[in-house]
């Protein structure tokens, strides 16, 4: 035999690659999943766009006001619950802080609920709240666990074929003390790299993603692929029958340049859209980033996450000078978020899209982690204060936090769960873990809270132990 | 008063949770029956089972009526009968309808653990596999990559097919210890968690020293388990028993005594204890009491024994998965259990520790284990003499890990042409290793492994650095677990990375450059203060003959790069007329050292003190990135000396200075401004002129043949465009099968 037939027989056909090992095999050696069950349930939604408040969003200083404080040397932390004034929204029985106004003139359109508690995990680590938020289980796990991202990719696929179904905008893998940790939670674990995220590091450069590589021009990016289709064909190796693996991969790189070539693509260019509407969503990257969402919801995405961006002491991460940087973190999301949603509206299509604004837990002066149960403190300030940079909410508090939902079938202008008054602000009405919230979310899109796949033959439930519950007073 | 009573009342009948057929009835069935009820007596499913339940009517079930003694013979039949718990247990399950959650069927079988020695010995003997091995060009670029991870260069290809003995080759591979070893640590870089740098802001050890160390020596494999599960000295892999931990609190299946329980089972028994270090297994023998007992002989304490995580009240003892092959006394010293763990892992009547390393490794060979899965050593195997002799014949020869890798690739199985029915090997995708470092060793490209100090950086195989967007698409696992096999399915995304992706087009346009005798210029430094906080760094360097001189300053990971300020004091060159001082254009002030507090106790809240301020200096300030130019042109400059620090009001922490100072004398480039020392990992390829030349060889390298006349037409098409279509050859020939698969 010839070594090109040798190297033929090498690649395998498709009919012993079936009799040995094959994909099947593999993908359950590999730790791979099998989906056992998946109850049907309707869909009220059919795209999920997670505006994630990376850093711990102030809750009283945001969606969820108190009485106010002013600052003046000599206050004393335990006295300070707000330093914003509240205002009115367009629903009576909601007041939100000042700095929020577009928001709130929006608010007949949310449904708000102020008593997301998430999990008790020890001294505080952002990423291991925020792996938790993101994926319904907290680290360090025996599995590799899917971003809820992967999950609804997986389950529900993509909206259009040439959109990723899984998104991920605005979040640098690469930089910052924690980065590592927070590439742990970007995957898509036992699901398979198909479902991983497709990642938009800069909205203002997406087209980057979906461009022919740096330097290249359109037309060299299309004289290699039609090269490359001509090289493939005269190889010898293969004029024995096809292989396996290289139709595989042609197959796939095929999918790769129709991606980048298709209509879909142009979403990811906003210099396409007009001025007036980009400069009122350009507030910064987060803010491009949700107009970037918008883009790509209309393209036919699936879920879509826009991260107001975690560096630790950064964005919403106020260690000092809370009260300044929060009414910066304000402004730099009342208006893209108003507008995404009033574009969504008028576009006809927030009653099947889902816009959930939440963060990893909210803050407080005083308490770091959840009264009675406060952990480790990682803030240096004085119990009386003098300065300004010591006024605003800088430590981690894992009782409570506001979530607001918009659109995907949720109630509208609904005010949900109720944290304390005064100090210690707990929950009092209605607490919603992440495991409820995540089946709440689920629910809205139309996969059960119980969905299982087995992974080294143990089960795996979409929601922690299939045990999620969703909080049917919240749709309408 | 009623409601008293009425409470008292549900006490009394002992209300409970409706009963669950896998946490409650699987293990009963387990245990006490499927010893013996097989086969068509078999109790394994549904089915199986409604021949004795009768759903809703206990008293009609003849489960019910044998276990109970009401009709003999009594079940278990010569066994100890169930205890009154479980038979009610049973019976409740069976008035709740005998509803049935698993989908496991219930199975008991533990294979024997002593080593075995087959009557046939050999693996061509033991397989009788038919068919001819693989010609010579196709076994040199295998056994290349199995051995080394490296493709066989167009000079080492030749060499092999003029003398054209195997034996010799895979000696000399293996002889070359450094190709060997960079190749098998990404290996167990996975199987043992370890990831040099990545960290989770918690405990995190690496082992990369002592790893690499232990593949050079071929260190055997007895030695180095012994080794990771008893570690002794200064030098030695703990990490693996530190395991990967985050900062909190964990799941008490996941403390590091839990992952180190769970990690040496799986690792190197093939057994998972990942379900039972929750509660007993439902889909296994194995119980809960076992996982803590392996625990318990990495703990320094008694372990208290939690059940999906809840304390049970329960403290574990010592007590090995195997107890025939020894116990140790609780009350022993830690140092005495690790070392007793050690030996009991590794002592050869524990046949199934070669069998499951034997596994691993001719898995890796071969693309299927011959047990598969690899990490459920119980599965029958495809050849139970093949894994028994081969473990026979390893242990033998003194767990010699290079001796087994030579018996397998010696073997005319292992020679035979991939996709053949077994045991013929399958076509194994590259590892993305061993993409990035084929591409290296084509173009002389290599990737520069720096550190953050002042020092020189080295040329390096991909395995030495972090994970980035090319290898994590093409598989490269994440460590926050050990890994025992890894996804190496063809992906959209993945292929996204590879049309259009950023690190793959550099390594190609740089890697092209240098084929065509254009390799980018790269000036050396005459200085690098490595990554700079809040410290400050002196600098004194020789100057003579320096036409210009160039003072950088580069972010190295600063939170918030655009508000570092940073600035160069005391700036000078030293001349034949004495100093000559750098006019300055602002100041800069160091945070000085601030005062140390008084120890406080360990979960004391951090105590505000306010920050001591430091002075300005007159400084010549710059931001982050920057470049100061000064001509020196025929000024007779002999030195040049600063002090670079960054303002004391960058040192907060949503800013986080990180930067690096280089100063040259020339242009840099930007690309690498790290000097670079030392040897290339392979030979750099010829620079050769004319495309034919060029095409002969990325053809002879990258696929081990030369092209069809056909193909040479293309790719002198593409080379009509010179280094970019190089490039295009290049990324069209990676983007084949017959490339990415070893066949």
């Amino acid at each position: 035999m010839s070594v090109e037939q040798e190297l033929f027989r090498g690649l395998g056909r498709r009919e012993f690659m079936r009799g040995t090992l094959g994909g099947a095999l593999a993908a359950l050696t590999c730790g791979a999943a099998r989906l056992v069950a998946a109850p049907a349930i309707p869909a009220k939604a059919d795209t999920l766009i997670l505006l994630f408040m990376a850093g711990g969003m102030a809750q009283t200083e945001t969606f969820d006001p108190k009485r106010k404080t002013a600052f003046a040397p000599g206050l004393r932390g335990n006295e300070v619950l707000s330093t914003f004034d509240t205002i009115d929204t367009s629903v009576d029985n909601i007041k939100i802080s000042e700095g929020l106004e577009r928001i709130a003139k929006i608010m007949d359109r949310a449904t708000l609920v102020r008593s997301h508690r998430v999990g008790d995990l020890g001294a505080i680590l952002h990423t291991k709240h925020q792996y938790h938020w993101h994926t319904g289980y907290t680290p360090p796990q025996p599995l590799a666990v899917p971003h809820m991202g992967a999950m609804i990719a997986k389950s529900l696929g993509p909206r259009m074929p040439d959109v990723p179904p899984f998104i991920n905008i605005g979040q640098n893998l690469e930089l910052g003390a924690e980065s590592d940790a927070v590439k742990a939670f970007h995957t898509a674990g036992f699901l398979g790299t198909e479902f991983g995220p497709f990642l938009v590091d800069d909205p203002a450069d997406a087209t980057a993603r979906v461009r022919p590589p740096a330097g290249f021009s359109g037309e060299r990016f299309a004289r290699r692929y039609e090269a490359y289709k001509k090289l493939q064909a005269s190889n010898p190796v293969l004029k024995y029958g096809s292989s396996f693996q290289q139709d595989s991969l042609m197959k796939s790189v095929e999918s790769a340049h129709r991606l980048l070539a298709s209509p879909a693509a142009k979403a990811f260019d906003l210099s396409l859209e007009p001025q007036k509407s980009f400069d009122v969503y350009n507030t910064g990257k987060f803010g491009l980033g949700c107009l970037l969402a918008r883009r790509l919801a209309e393209a036919g995405a699936r879920f879509i996450e826009v991260s107001s961006e975690y560096i630790p002491f950064r964005f919403w991460d106020t260690h000092e000078n809370g009260h300044t940087r929060a009414m910066a973190m304000k402004q730099s999301v009342d208006r893209p978020v108003s507008q995404l949603i009033l574009d969504l509206e008028e576009r006809g299509m927030l009653d099947r899209t889902l816009v959930v604004m939440a963060s990893e837990f909210g803050r407080d002066f005083m308490t770091e982690g959840k009264p009675g149960k406060e952990v480790k403190q990682q803030v240096t300030q004085p119990d009386v204060i003098t300065l300004p940079q010591h006024y605003g909410m800088h430590r981690h508090f894992t009782e409570a936090g506001s979530v607001v939902m918009f659109g995907g079938g949720m109630k509208k202008g609904f005010l949900y769960g109720k944290t304390a008054d005064e100090r210690p602000c707990k929950i009092v009405e209605n607490p919603v873990t992440i495991d409820d919230l995540h089946a709440t979310i689920y629910t809205a899109l139309g996969i059960a809270p119980d969905t299982e796949y087995e992974v080294e033959k143990r089960p795996f439930y979409v929601t922690k132990d299939g045990k999620g519950k969703a909080v049917t007073e919240l749709f309408a | 008063m009623f409601s008293i009573a009425a409470l008292s009342l549900i006490w009394s009948t002992g209300w409970s949770a409706p009963v669950d057929f896998a946490r409650d009835v699987h293990p009963i069935l387990l245990e006490r029956c499927a010893g013996c009820h097989k086969g068509d007596r078999a109790l394994n499913t549904r089915a199986e089972l409604l021949k004795v339940v009768v759903p809703g009517k206990a008293g009609e079930s003849l489960l019910i009526a044998r276990v109970s003694g009401k009709l003999p013979p009594q079940m278990p039949m010569g066994g100890r009968p169930l205890s009154a718990g479980e038979i009610d247990t049973l019976r409740r399950w069976i008035d709740e309808g005998a509803v049935w959650n698993s989908a496991q069927p219930v199975t008991g079988k533990r294979p024997p653990l002593a080593l075995r020695k087959p009557e046939s010995e050999g693996i061509d003997s033991i397989l009788q596999a038919p068919g001819n091995v693989v010609a010579d060009e196709v076994f040199v670029r295998r056994a290349y990559l199995d051995l080394w991870g490296l493709l066989p260069s167009p000079e080492q290809r030749s060499a092999f097919l003029k003398h054209n003995s195997r034996p010799k080759l895979i000696e000399a591979l293996l002889a070359n210890r450094q190709n060997y070893a960079e190749n098998w640590i990404s290996f167990w870089n996975d199987l043992l968690h370890n990831d040099e740098g990545v960290t989770y802001i918690g405990d995190r050890k690496s082992i990369t020293p002592w790893l690499l160390n232990a593949l050079k020596d071929n260190m055997p494999y007895d030695d180095f388990v012994r080794e990771l599960l008893n570690p002794r000295g200064k030098d030695a892999p703990d990490g693996f028993l530190t395991g990967v931990n985050w900062r909190g609190d964990v799941n008490a299946s996941q403390t590091p005594l839990m992952q180190a329980a769970q990690n040496s089972a799986q690792v190197f028994l093939g057994v998972n204890l990942k379900c039972n270090s929750c509660h007993d297994s439902f889909i296994s023998y194995w119980k809960l009491k076992e996982a803590y007992g392996l625990a318990s002989f990495f703990s320094k304490e008694p372990l208290e024994i939690y059940r999906c995580d809840i304390a049970t009240g329960q403290k574990s003892k010592p007590s090995f998965l195997y107890p025939e092959l020894g116990s140790i006394d609780e009350n022993a010293p830690l140092e005495d259990r690790e070392w007793a763990v050690a030996q009991f892992f590794t002592k050869p009547e524990n046949g199934r520790f070669a069998r499951t390393y034997v596994n691993r490794i001719w898995k890796r060979l071969f693309g299927w284990g011959i047990v598969e899965p690899i990490d459920d050593m119980d599965a029958t195997p495809y050849n139970r003499d093949l894994l028994d002799w081969l473990s026979w014949d390893f242990v033998e020869h003194g767990y010699d890990t290079q001796y087994l890798l030579k018996q397998i690739m010696s073997s005319r199985a292992y020679q035979l042409p991939v996709g053949g029915e077994k045991p013929a090997p399958v076509a194994r995708r590259l590892e993305p290793e061993e993409f990035v470092d084929a591409i290296s060793s084509i173009t002389g490209e290599w990737l520069v492994k720096e550190s953050s100090k002042a020092e020189p950086g080295s040329y390096s195989r991909d395995w030495r650095l972090k994970a980035n967007p090319l290898t994590r698409a093409l598989g490269r696992p994440m460590r926050d677990l050990a890994v025992t096999e890894r996804q190496r399915d063809i992906s959209t995304l993945q292929t996204l990375e590879l049309v259009n992706g950023q690190t793959l087009t550099s390594m190609l346009h740089l890697g092209a450059l240098r084929m065509m005798g254009k390799p980018e210029s790269v000036p050396d430094n005459l200085f690098d203060s490595g990554i700079i906080r809040s410290n400050k760094v002196s600098v004194d360097i020789d100057v003579t003959g320096s036409d210009e001189l160039r003072l950088l300053l580069v972010d190295s990971g600063s939170y918030d790069t655009a508000k570092v300020a940073a600035g160069w004091m005391r700036a000078e060159f030293l001349g034949p007329n004495g100093a000559v001082q750098l006019p300055t254009n602002g100041t800069v002030t160091p945070k000085p050292p601030q005062p140390k507090l008084p120890p406080q106790p360990p979960d004391a809240p951090p105590v505000y003190t306010p920050p001591i301020k430091g002075t300005p200096v007159d400084a010549i300030t710059a931001r982050v990135p920057s470049e100061l130019v000064y001509d020196i042109r025929g000024k007779g400059y002999t030195r040049f000396r600063a002090e670079v620090v960054a303002d004391e009001s960058s040192t907060t922490s949503d800013i986080s200075p990180q930067f690096r100072a280089f100063i040259f004398n020339r242009a840099p480039n930007i690309r690498q401004l790290v000097r670079v020392e030392g040897e290339r990992p392979q030979p750099l390829p010829p620079v050769l002129t004319g495309r034919d030349a060029i095409i002969t060889r990325v053809y002879e390298h990258a696929l081990g043949r030369d092209p069809s006349d056909a193909e040479r037409k293309i790719a002198r098409e593409f080379l009509q465009n010179g280094v970019d279509g190089l490039e295009d050859l290049l990324w069209a020939i990676l983007m084949s099968a017959e490339f990415q698969y070893i066949s």
